[in-house]
């Protein structure tokens, strides 16, 4: 009875992790793609504390507090920053494919993911559908973030693609096999790596040394020598 | 065979979705209202209006046809036929093809043909601007909409609107998370149909946005009453839909019909209504006109949600 709770809980998660990728896709504003961000891995904090409930593994309860300090305090934090300091607030232009058309392409990857997931898998999906579904969800999101990452031009959108895609392989690492937690450690890391290294992406990769530390004083990311005094 | 029963669903039915309609506009009025700072007008608003227009005189521009003074009385004949599709206070036995979601979906499509028609007949350029702006809304949203009443009948195996909400009301919502995410392909089109910000601005009578306003510009009198009260019950009818699949507790089933349980469902439909009517403010109040040929991302979110409840239903 309780584990039948508890995996209705774990698909009405899903369902909700579902709807913020497509958010992910097609959202322009920047501010509220970093919302959407923080709120899917929200989610995915709570999912692995279902999923501790009904699995007793005490790695998931580490997974959603490492999950919720850094991918829902810290990293929408640190971006949000940055966006600030950079003054972009909307990403309209987009590459090869317009928000409409990526999501008539993920229909098709999520398709695709179902296809070959129930040949590889075989009977997997029939002794345990709740396993299969958060798989099948956690690989569709990984390609749904690799078609935000591609299809978006602005550096910083990009990284929010990215982004999506690591939870995509948390999702996907939390169901179908046991991501040994030193994994999933080293993936945060270079998360964080990753949105350090954005601003010198964002804030000018065209630069000199010289001028990308004059770039990093204007957009006050760097304390320049007034401020010192 | 037509029975007691299915004649005082229909007036029970369509009585309600009538009388509550014009208070579920208002209150997504005030909401706006407030959301800007401003009062908003009063709860009742719009009976007033529509008292005060059934008495004012009806001019008709001198280019018009019949069509100009048939469409108020058929927009509103299937708007009140629509209501008769959506169960909210008890769910009778079908009878004579009441209920097939097909048929709703193509009865609302007659009545926007109609008004359509109508914008165009009057003569005046924003009516024609409207119309062709509304006929090519539904040209694309006509596929999404197919679509999301292909997965309800996927997830709900059936293709009658009166099972689908006795399925919905026996059932719990977690023992069909799919429902959710129609409810957000409903949602959608709930906004896109009744001609809502992000779609349409029903509020302003500038060229730019009219889409429903203007068709109906030439209107006055008494068969404006009657386009203003069809566009609010279309609003009512199919919120009715989106609560009888996503909130169904409270709708009766025909077998228990006693007077006390038909008056519990009426006050618990009112609260839903005006529950989703103050959701459906906050939604516009926090989006803003998108550009025309931005809207079909809407519609591409709504038919997404649809296309990939089928995935799951057919593959998990």
């Amino acid at each position: 009875m309780i584990s039948e709770i508890f995996s209705d809980v774990v698909r009405i998660i899903l369902v909700f992790i579902l709807i913020t990728a497509a958010l992910t896709i097609s959202t322009r504003t920047l501010s509220a793609l970093v919302r959407v961000y923080s709120i899917q891995s929200f989610l995915i904090a709570i999912l692995a504390c279902v999923l501790w409930g009904m699995l007793q593994e005490d790695t998931l309860l580490l997974i959603a507090a490492i999950t919720f300090a850094v991918k829902v305090i810290l990293i929408p934090s640190f971006i949000g920053k940055i966006q600030k300091r950079i003054n972009i607030r909307r990403d309209l232009e987009f590459n090869y494919l317009k928000p409409a058309g990526s999501i008539v392409v993920s229909l098709g990857l999520m398709l695709m993911v179902y296809v070959v997931f129930s040949r590889v898998l075989g009977n997997f999906a029939v002794v345990n559908p709740l396993f299969f579904l958060g798989a099948v969800v956690g690989v569709s999101l990984m390609l749904m973030g690799m078609l935000v990452t591609f299809s978006r031009k602005k550096t910083i959108t990009k990284v929010m693609g990215y982004l999506s895609m690591e939870n995509g392989v948390l999702i996907f690492g939390c169901f179908a096999t046991e991501l040994p937690l030193i994994v999933e450690v080293m993936i945060l890391i270079d998360l964080i790596i990753l949105v350090i290294l954005t601003t010198i992406l964002t804030v000018g990769i065209d630069s000199s040394l010289d001028e990308y530390q004059e770039r990093l004083i204007q957009y006050h990311l760097w304390p320049s020598e007034e401020a010192k005094e | 065979m037509i029975s007691g029963e299915s004649i005082l669903y229909c007036l029970i039915n369509a009585g309600i979705i009538l009388l509550l309609s014009p208070l579920f506009l208002t209150i997504v009025k005030k909401v706006k209202a407030r959301m800007q700072g401003r009062q908003g007008p009063p709860l009742f608003q719009m009976y007033y209006n529509i008292v005060k227009l059934l008495s004012k005189e009806v001019v008709y521009s001198k280019t018009s046809s019949w069509i100009m003074r048939t469409t108020p009385v058929v927009c509103m004949a299937v708007m009140i036929l629509a209501a008769l599709f959506v169960p909210v206070i008890f769910i009778p036995e079908s009878f004579g093809g009441i209920g097939n979601i097909i048929l709703f979906l193509y009865i609302l499509a007659f009545g926007r043909f109609m008004i359509s028609l109508a914008g165009l007949d009057a003569g005046s350029s924003f009516g024609g601007m409207g119309s062709s702006r509304e006929m090519s809304l539904s040209a694309v949203i006509e596929p999404t909409i197919i679509v999301v009443a292909a997965a309800l009948a996927t997830v709900l195996g059936t293709l009658d609107i009166f099972e689908m909400i006795s399925k919905t009301s026996v059932a719990d919502i977690a023992t069909m998370p799919t429902l959710l995410l129609i409810s957000v392909s409903l949602f959608l089109i709930l906004i896109i149909e009744t001609s809502r910000i992000p779609v349409d601005n029903p509020e302003t009578h500038l060229e730019l946005t009219m889409v429903h306003e203007g068709m109906i510009l030439e209107y006055s009198g008494r068969n404006l009453a009657l386009m203003e009260l069809s566009h609010a019950v279309k609003q009512a009818v199919y919120m009715g839909l989106l609560i009888g699949i996503l909130v169904p507790f409270g709708i009766i089933n025909a077998g228990s019909l006693l007077i006390p349980g038909i008056i519990i469902a009426a006050v618990l439909f009112l609260i839903k209504g005006s529950v989703l009517a103050v959701v459906i403010g906050l939604f516009e109040s926090s989006m803003s006109k998108m550009r025309f040929f931005s809207i079909p991302t809407l519609f591409m979110i709504a038919f997404f949600f649809s296309a990939l409840t089928i995935i799951i239903e057919v593959f998990a």
